[in-house]
């Protein structure tokens, strides 16, 4: 028998009919459709042990007390630790996106190097540190040639890097901050140590331009405390007020939203001040006669009235109402966490003096510094009484020579600066910018040398009486997971560098700094790292006086007649050093950002005499810059003010924040503030076209 | 009439049978066994040694954690509760102490009913059942069952497939909802 065509053909179909009642077709099938499931390019979940350990974030504006999950080593989640008083078991909306953060598509994996044509260079640690090394080499203990920031208020890191600064010789600053103008009102108070608010005793808090719920201080402490004094269904033991241009998160919430113009806080505090004055409030401070001599004679109800808005009856009552309190305090700010004199906050001190709420409970606290565990650091109020702005506004002008080496650790300067543009250029006016950021964000894109420091979950941390706080205290933590990508912690880089250049700071590694720091503190170091706060109850003893004299030259009855910029910041749309992270790109208000335009907000009565209407596309310019947005009407924002978000308009990082929107710092105005010499911006005029 | 001669020279409806038959063996016989690889565990662990021998039950290894997840195999930390040095005189534990346990590697066990990531399942929700109803009673086994990997898909031979969840979910009144297994 041959095989010819027909029998193979038979054989063959025979087969077919056969293979239908086998599993190899369906089972493949089956198996096709399951193995879909396993292309190499779908992400894979890890699996493992579950794991939680306390940590210390500092993603957000504020250190934020964590607890972080992990499978396998890897984090996934985290919730607040109620067990740590810094930031009493909440969870900003930064810190909540920690774990995303950490997987960032935009994590710088390793140093870099800037080549001659502008691209980075992937290079080895030893390579990054011998360049560093040398450039520092060469402006040791030359004034003026290094110049460090950061944008870590708390952090002992910044000490190490203030200490580093000390030792070649050159200055160190902090980012622009609310801290800043309560150092220096602190300061020309005649006081020593920080400024805090025993916010949970009090029960009554005037917010003047804080924004408490969404930028000033440590908002999610600020918002747990808020919490915690208005429980559902149960009797409220704080009343809130809040005095600003706009109604915000904190407006939102307060009681009562005094509608106030923008940058004229100190002369609502002082309006404030003349009704309590007037009803015989007194306080034994040496310049107490000549304050109440210029209270009296230049803050008249008329005049703030005409400055604020606000009428001088209704600023009777207020002033009636926080004298009736038996634990009220005053608290002054920026409406979005920067830019405001020092005079808003020693007039808001004024207030609290007349209240006799000066380190009492529910009041006013003068804080001590915790020791230095760098001796050779400047102290915390020291350092952030330093104007960053101001010396770099001086870089832009031509006045001051810009640094050979600008050293940039935690902060963005490039992208978060008042009159972005101009300083901007100031930074990049540096010979040798070095960026230690963790991510690719727009200083480090601009850098000659990137030496990316690992996020606060594969390091060593630590935190310090963040600003506002009513008590000093202290937080720390371990890391929770190894390194994801080539990094190296900061405080290990400057304590190498330094090493070769002969400074000695007095420790070989980050962990020996935090725990010494812990040590002087009295704090035990085992409980920090275990997720518990040191908390110390002390206060400074010495006296503060009103600072007349200062007030009278810093505080000045606005021109009027002009659209006043109204800026505002909001965690979702993160901070100054954290670009929006991507869980929170769906919860961003479709009336502050629409498509990829930016909304600002108006009211009805200014959209008129603007001649403007909802939606419309306008440029607006300020002193530094244009921006280009859409209008929003909103009765929530006061007559002749324009509102603003802050934290859209990057131009690095990733698809989740860049090209989003406008940066509006580019409007923002940069002045002097009389009497102090820091720089100011809140009083930032804008025009439409 | 000239090609039906030619069918009735090569056996008639015969062929068509031998392609049936062929197709059958192939597909009942030789189809199972090909498209799976056969892969052994990397150290060959011994529950005999460890139940019979130091008395540890199936929870000292394979525990629910606080939040009422399950903790499944043990890692290295828990291993090494024990294992810090070398205890006893088998190759088997030689290699896991000196190749993982020391170099800080975990066991990359080969999970016999390892679930699809888009799988929710749940061990405290299934609490009720034998642990053998689902896997290999390997407890008094001085070796372990050879791990079949489908070569198309991937997964393991004894994976659970959809319709027998939903078979035991129909037969116990559980629902069926997606979102009951696909968060």
């Amino acid at each position: 028998m041959g095989i010819d065509r027909r029998t193979f053909i038979q054989v063959v179909t025979g087969g077919v009919v056969g293979s239908l009642f086998t599993p190899v077709i369906w089972k493949s099938l089956d198996d096709a459709s399951i193995w879909s499931q396993n292309w190499p390019w779908i992400p894979r979940l890890k699996y493992g042990t579950i794991t939680e350990q306390a940590s210390v974030a500092k993603f957000g504006a504020a250190p934020c007390a964590e607890i972080v999950k992990s499978v396998g080593g890897s984090p996934y989640l985290t919730r607040g630790n109620a067990e740590n008083e810094m930031s009493k078991g909440g969870v900003d909306p930064v810190s909540a996106s920690g774990p995303q953060l950490m997987y960032s598509p935009s994590r710088v994996n390793g140093p870099m190097k800037k080549t001659a044509e502008g691209k980075y260079e992937s290079i080895s640690w030893e390579e990054a540190e011998k360049i560093l090394s040398e450039k520092l080499a060469a402006v040791k203990g030359r004034k003026g040639k290094l110049a460090v920031v950061s944008g870590d208020a708390t952090g002992t890191a910044t000490e190490v890097l203030s200490g580093f600064a000390a030792g070649m010789g050159a200055e160190c600053y902090l980012m622009p901050s609310d801290e800043q103008s309560a150092a220096v009102a602190l300061s020309s108070m005649g006081g020593k140590g920080q400024i805090g608010y025993d916010l949970e005793n009090s029960d009554f808090v005037l917010f003047v331009g804080a924004d408490a719920m969404d930028s000033w201080g440590s908002v999610v402490r600020n918002q747990c405390i808020y919490a915690e004094s208005r429980p559902t269904g149960e009797e409220i033991k704080t009343t809130y007020l809040y005095a600003g241009p706009f109604q915000n998160s904190t407006a939102a919430a307060a009681d009562r939203w005094i509608p106030v113009a923008p940058g004229t806080g100190a002369i609502f505090c002082l309006g404030l001040a003349y009704h309590m004055l007037k009803a015989g409030a007194s306080a034994s401070a040496s310049d107490f006669a000549d304050f109440k001599t210029l209270v009296m004679s230049r803050f008249s109800p008329d005049k703030v009235e005409k400055a604020t808005g606000v009428a001088g009856t209704d600023m009777a009552a207020i002033a009636k109402r926080i004298m009736k309190s038996s634990a009220p305090v005053v608290v002054a700010g920026s409406e979005f966490a920067q830019g405001v004199g020092a005079a808003d906050v020693i007039a808001a001190s004024a207030v609290n003096m007349l209240l006799g709420r000066i380190n009492k409970e529910g009041g006013m606290k003068i804080l001590p510094e915790l020791p230095k565990a760098v001796e050779a650091a400047a102290g915390r109020s020291e350092l952030a009484a330093k104007d960053f702005v101001g010396y770099l506004a001086g870089i832009a002008s031509g006045k001051v020579a810009a640094p050979a080496v600008m050293m940039s650790y935690e902060a963005n300067p490039i992208y978060a600066l008042p009159q972005n543009t101009a300083l901007a250029q100031a930074v990049e006016k540096s010979g040798f910018l070095v960026s230690f950021s963790t991510y690719m964000d727009e200083t480090a894109s601009k850098a000659d040398l990137i030496m990316p420091n690992p996020t606060c979950y594969e390091r060593f941390e630590d935190a310090q009486t963040p600003y506002g706080v009513g008590s000093a205290m202290l937080a720390a933590s371990a890391p929770v997971a190894e390194p994801l990508y080539n990094s190296k912690a900061t405080v290990d880089v400057v304590l190498g560098v330094a090493s070769v250049l002969g400074i000695d700071l007095g420790y070989e590694s980050a962990d020996e700094v935090y725990q010494a720091k812990a040590e002087k503190a009295g704090a035990d170091w085992d409980s920090l790292i275990e997720g518990a706060a040191y908390v110390s109850d002390s206060t400074e003893s010495g006296s503060i006086k009103f600072a007349a004299s200062v007030l009278s030259k810093a505080v000045t009855m606005p021109k009027g007649g002009e659209i006043a910029l109204a800026p505002y910041s909001k965690l979702i749309i993160g901070t100054p050093t954290v670009a929006i992270p991507p869980l929170n790109v769906v919860a961003i208000s479709k009336f502050e950002l629409m498509g990829k335009d930016l909304m600002v907000q108006v009211n009805s009565k200014t959209a008129k005499k603007l001649g403007v209407s909802e939606g419309s596309k306008v440029k607006l310019a300020g002193a530094g810059g244009e921006c280009a947005v859409r209008i929003h009407i909103n009765e929530g924002v006061m007559n002749d003010v324009i509102a603003a978000p802050l934290g859209f308009g990057h131009t690095a990082w990733d698809a989740y924040s860049s090209g989003k929107g406008e940066n509006i710092s580019k409007l923002l105005t940069v002045g002097t503030e009389s009497g102090t010499g820091i720089s100011v911006w809140t009083s930032s005029f804008v025009s439409i076209a | 009439m000239e090609e039906k001669r030619t069918s009735k020279q090569c056996g008639g409806v015969l062929p068509f049978f031998i392609g049936v038959l062929a197709s059958l063996i192939v597909g009942w016989w030789v189809f199972p066994q090909v498209i799976y690889s056969q892969k052994t565990q990397p150290v060959d662990f011994s529950h005999k040694v460890h139940v019979e021998d130091e008395g540890m039950d199936c929870e000292s290894c394979h525990m629910f954690l606080e939040d009422g997840s399950f903790a499944g195999l043990p890692s290295n930390e828990q291993c090494a509760e024990c294992h810090e040095d070398i205890l006893g005189e088998t190759e088997a534990e030689e290699i896991y102490v000196t190749e993982y346990l020391q170099k800080g590697v975990e066991v990359p066990w080969l999970v016999y009913q390892y679930q699809p990531d888009n799988v929710y399942f749940s061990h405290k929700a299934h609490e009720g059942y034998e642990c053998t109803d689902c896997h290999p009673d390997v407890g008094n086994s001085d070796t372990l069952p050879t791990y079949y990997e489908n070569r198309i898909s991937g997964y393991s031979k004894q994976t659970m497939k959809m319709w027998q969840c939903e078979r035991c979910h129909a037969e116990v009144g559980t629902s069926n909802a997606c979102y009951v297994c696909h968060k």
